[in-house]
C-alpha cells in the first residue's frame, strides 16, 4: 500500500521530465516516421507513398550520398583527432607545476566560447590572404591553402577548427586523471617503470571508460554536424563544390527550401540507424579495451 | 526484479501515453485547420460589424537602423489612414523568418502579412502556404508593377502576392582608373569582347602577380548570371527545358576560365575572400578597375568609398545584338495561409505597394522598388545626389534586361542541384564539356521525376 503510493509521487516528481520527453522527443520522433512513408510538406499534404523517399534517396538521389560522404569523412577524422589531442593537452594539464591553472583556463577557454562568432572569427584567421594562419605559414615560405574556398581543403578546416576546442573534454579526461590512485604510480615506481610506460600502463587504462564515453558522444555529436558549414560555406548551402554539403545541412535544405519534409524525415531515420548502429558497434568492442575500477 | 518490474512499468506508461497523444495529435492539427480559419475569419467580421478595430500582425525581417523606421512610418501612415485596421509590426530576424511562418502556418496562427522571397512564391503557392489575393486585386493594382514581377506571383491564373522591391546586377567601373589607363571614363565596356580589351589595359602585373586586376567576371557575380546573360534567359524554363548544354553556356564557361587563367586561381581567391569576409573592398581600394554587382552596392560606395570616382553602366553583352540580360531578385507582401482576415490584410498589402510608400521606401533605402512609376519617380528625386539619381535610373531602365528566375516547380532545388557542377568547372576539377554534360542530364532526371 504504502509502496503503491511512493511510486505514484515518484511519477508525479518526474512528471516534468515525461511530459516534456512524450511530447516534446517521442511524439515527433514517432511522427517523423510516419511521415517519412509520406509526402509531408508541413502545409497541405500528407499522403502515404509506401517507400518512395526512401528508393529515391538510395537510388536517386546523388546528393544523399555526397551529404553522407562528407558526413562520414569529418566523423572519421574529427571524432579520433580530438579526442587524441584531449588525451594530450589533460595528460599536459595533470603536471604538478607552479601556474598550471592559468594553463588549464587558457586551454579551456575555447570550450566556453561557441557559435556563430566562433564561425566568423575562423573564417577570418582562414583567409587565404589576409588570415593569421596562412600569413603564419607564409613566415616559413609556405604557401598556405585557399582554406574553405577550395573544395579539397574545406573539410580539413573544419576539422581543425572543431581540434581547437578539444579543451572541453578535457576537463573530462583530467578529473578522470586526477582520480587515479597514487598508489598505483607509487608501486610503478618503485618497479622501475618510466614515465611513458606509466602513461601507457596505469593512467590510459584508468581513463578508458572517459575514452569511451567520449568517443560514443562526440561520435553521435559530430554526425550531426550542422552550423558550421550553414555559416561557413559560402552560399549557405555547401559551397565549394558540395564539399561541406554535410548530411544535416542536405536534411535542412530538402525540409525548409524544397518543403519536401517527408523526404528530410526519411533522411533523418536513416541517419538514426546509422548512428544507432554505431553505437551498438561502440559499444561491443568496449568490452575488450575499456576497463571499468569496479570490476 | 523489482528493476525490472519498474522498467516494465516505466515503458508501459511511456507506450500508452504516447499512443494518447499521437492521435490526440495528429487528428486535431488535421481537422482543426480549417475549422479553425474559418471560426476566426467569423470572428473578426463580427468585430468588424461592431467597429471594433481587426488587429493585423505583420512579420518582416527590417530591423536594421535604416529600415526599420522606413517601415514602421509606412505603417503608422497605414494606421492613421484609416480606422478599420491597426498593423502592429513584428519584427522576425532573417534567419528565422520563414521557418517560422511555415511552423505558424501548420499549427493555424500564422502573421497576417508577410515580406518574403519573391522567386518561391509559385512554390509556396503549391504547396498551399499562402491565401491567393486575385479576388481583391484590381487591374490598376495590377499593373503597377514590374511585368516579370507580377509573372513571378501568378500561379494557376491566380495571383499571390504584391511585388514589394526588386535588384538588378550592373558594371560598376573606376573613372579615375579608366583615365589612368587611357581609356574614355565616358565610355564603358559594351560587349564580353570589350570587357577583356579593357581589363588588360586596366591590368597591373609586377613580378608575375597582379596588383590589380581588369575585370573578372565571378567577383560579385556567380556563373549564372552569366549563363543568363549568354542565354537571354535562365538555363532552366519554368516548363522544366534545360539549356544547360548549349552553345551559349559553353561559350560562357570557356570565356571565364580563359580570365581565370591568366590572372591565376590565387589573385582569385585573395580576392574574392576580401569581399566574402568584409575587411576590405577591393573595388574602393582601387584594385579592381570593373565589377558586375548588385545595384545596391551603390549605398556602400555613397557612405563608406568617398573619394571613389566610379560610373556605372547596364551589363555588357556577349556579342553585339545578343542583348544586355541582367537578372535580379526581390521580395513580395503576402498573406500567409490561414489568416484571420485576408481582406484586411490585403488592404495593408496594398498600401504597402501603392506610389507614396514605395516612392518614400525607394527615397530612404536607396532600394530599387517594384512599382514602376514610383521607381520612375525616385529616379528623379531631390532626396539622391547626382550620383544616386544616375544608379537609380539605372536601375530602372536596367529592368528592361532583367531576369528574374522564379523556381521551376518540377526542379525546385535546381541550384543546388548543378551548382556544384558549375564550381568544379571553374575550378577545373571537370572539364567545360563533360560538367555540362552532367549538369544538363542531372537537372534533366530530376525534372523527369518530378513529373
Amino acid at each position: 500500500m504504502y509502496k503503491k503510493k511512493e511510486n505514484l509521487y515518484g511519477y508525479i516528481f518526474i512528471l516534468p521530465w515525461i511530459i516534456g520527453f512524450l511530447g516534446l522527443t517521442l511524439g515527433p520522433l514517432l511522427f517523423s516516421l510516419v511521415g517519412s512513408f509520406t509526402n509531408y510538406n508541413v502545409t497541405s499534404q500528407m499522403d502515404f507513398v509506401g517507400f518512395a523517399n526512401y528508393k529515391e534517396m538510395f537510388m536517386y538521389d546523388d546528393l544523399f550520398w555526397t551529404s553522407l560522404y562528407n558526413t562520414l569523412y569529418f566523423v572519421a577524422f574529427s571524432v579520433p583527432l580530438t579526442t587524441i589531442a584531449a588525451i594530450l593537452i589533460s595528460t599536459l594539464m595533470n603536471q604538478d607545476i607552479p601556474g598550471m591553472r592559468i594553463f588549464r583556463t587558457i586551454y579551456y577557454l575555447p570550450a566556453i566560447l561557441s557559435g556563430v562568432g566562433v564561425y566568423l572569427l575562423w573564417m577570418q584567421l582562414l583567409d587565404p590572404s589576409t588570415g593569421l594562419i596562412n600569413q603564419f605559414l607564409a613566415l616559413f615560405g609556405i604557401d598556405g591553402p585557399n582554406w574553405l574556398f577550395d573544395a579539397e581543403w574545406a573539410k580539413p578546416s573544419l576539422i581543425m577548427m572543431k581540434l581547437w576546442s578539444a579543451g572541453g573534454s578535457m576537463l573530462l579526461y583530467l578529473a578522470a586523471m586526477q582520480g587515479v590512485s597514487k598508489t598505483l604510480y607509487e608501486a610503478a615506481i618503485m618497479d622501475g617503470a618510466t614515465r611513458v610506460q606509466m602513461f601507457f600502463r596505469i593512467t590510459l587504462p584508468m581513463v578508458t571508460p572517459i575514452i569511451f564515453f567520449d568517443i560514443v558522444t562526440s561520435t553521435i555529436g559530430s554526425f550531426q554536424i550542422f552550423q558550421e558549414a550553414y555559416v561557413m560555406s559560402a552560399d549557405n548551402a555547401g559551397a565549394p563544390e558540395n564539399s561541406l554539403l554535410f548530411y544535416n545541412l542536405y536534411m535542412w535544405i530538402k525540409a525548409f527550401n524544397v518543403f519536401d519534409m517527408g523526404y528530410a524525415m526519411a533522411m533523418s531515420w536513416i541517419l538514426f540507424i546509422i548512428v544507432l548502429i554505431l553505437t551498438i558497434i561502440n559499444f561491443k568492442f568496449a568490452r575488450r579495451w575499456v576497463h571499468y575500477e569496479g570490476d | 526484479m523489482k528493476k525490472y518490474l519498474f522498467l516494465i512499468l516505466a515503458a508501459v506508461l511511456v507506450l500508452s501515453a504516447c499512443g494518447g497523444f499521437q492521435i490526440g495529435d495528429s487528428e486535431g492539427s488535421n481537422a482543426s485547420e480549417e475549422d479553425s480559419a474559418s471560426g476566426e475569419t467569423e470572428g473578426s467580421d463580427a468585430e468588424g460589424s461592431n467597429g471594433e478595430k481587426v488587429t493585423l500582425d505583420f512579420w518582416s525581417f527590417w530591423g536594421s537602423e535604416q529600415r526599420r523606421p522606413v517601415i514602421d512610418k509606412i505603417i503608422e501612415d497605414f494606421n492613421s489612414s484609416q480606422d478599420e485596421i491597426e498593423v502592429q509590426h513584428t519584427y522576425v530576424p532573417w534567419g528565422d523568418i520563414w521557418t517560422k511562418n511555415l511552423a505558424a502556418i501548420a499549427a493555424g496562427d500564422p502573421p497576417d502579412v508577410i515580406i518574403n522571397d519573391i522567386n518561391t512564391v509559385k512554390l509556396r503557392a503549391q504547396e498551399g502556404q499562402m491565401e491567393p489575393i486575385t479576388e481583391f486585386v484590381d487591374s490598376d493594382v495590377e499593373n503597377r508593377f514590374y511585368d516579370q514581377m507580377t509573372e513571378a506571383t501568378m500561379y494557376e491564373d491566380e495571383m499571390y502576392a504584391l511585388p514589394f522591391n526588386t535588384d538588378t546586377q550592373i558594371l560598376f567601373y573606376n573613372k579615375d582608373l579608366f583615365e589612368e589607363a587611357g581609356l574614355d571614363p565616358e565610355d564603358p565596356p559594351s560587349t564580353w569582347a570589350e570587357l577583356e580589351e579593357y581589363a588588360a589595359q586596366l591590368d597591373v602585373e609586377e613580378g608575375g602577380s597582379y596588383e590589380r586586376i581588369g575585370f573578372y567576371p565571378l567577383i560579385g557575380a556567380g556563373s549564372d548570371v552569366w549563363m543568363m546573360n549568354a542565354l537571354g534567359e535562365n538555363y532552366i524554363s519554368p516548363e522544366g527545358d534545360v539549356k544547360i548544354d548549349t552553345e551559349p553556356v559553353h561559350d560562357t564557361f570557356n570565356w571565364i576560365l580563359e580570365q581565370k587563367n591568366k590572372y591565376g586561381e590565387n589573385t582569385i581567391t585573395s580576392i574574392n575572400s576580401q569581399f566574402e569576409n568584409a575587411q576590405q573592398d577591393p573595388f574602393m581600394a582601387g584594385n579592381i578597375g570593373m565589377m558586375v554587382q548588385n545595384a545596391n552596392y551603390y549605398v556602400q560606395l555613397r557612405d563608406f568609398g568617398q573619394d571613389i570616382n566610379f560610373g556605372v553602366a547596364p551589363l555588357p553583352e556577349k556579342e553585339e545584338g545578343n542583348g544586355h540580360t541582367s537578372w535580379g531578385g526581390g521580395f513580395v507582401a503576402e498573406i500567409p495561409k490561414g489568416a484571420k482576415d485576408p481582406e484586411a490584410s490585403y488592404k495593408f498589402i496594398e498600401f504597402l505597394t501603392n506610389h507614396d510608400s514605395q516612392l518614400y521606401w525607394a527615397e530612404n533605402n536607396f532600394d530599387l522598388v517594384a512599382h514602376q512609376e514610383a521607381g520612375n519617380s525616385a529616379a528623379e528625386s531631390e532626396e539622391f545626389s547626382e550620383a544616386g539619381r544616375e544608379v537609380y535610373s539605372l536601375m530602372v531602365e536596367n529592368m528592361d534586361n532583367t531576369l528574374l528566375t522564379p523556381q521551376p516547380l518540377v526542379a525546385p532545388d535546381f541550384a543546388s542541384t548543378v551548382n556544384p557542377t558549375f564550381e568544379s568547372i571553374i575550378s577545373e576539377s571537370t572539364t567545360v564539356e563533360a560538367g555540362l554534360e552532367k549538369a544538363q542530364s542531372d537537372l534533366e532526371r530530376i525534372v523527369e521525376n518530378n513529373r
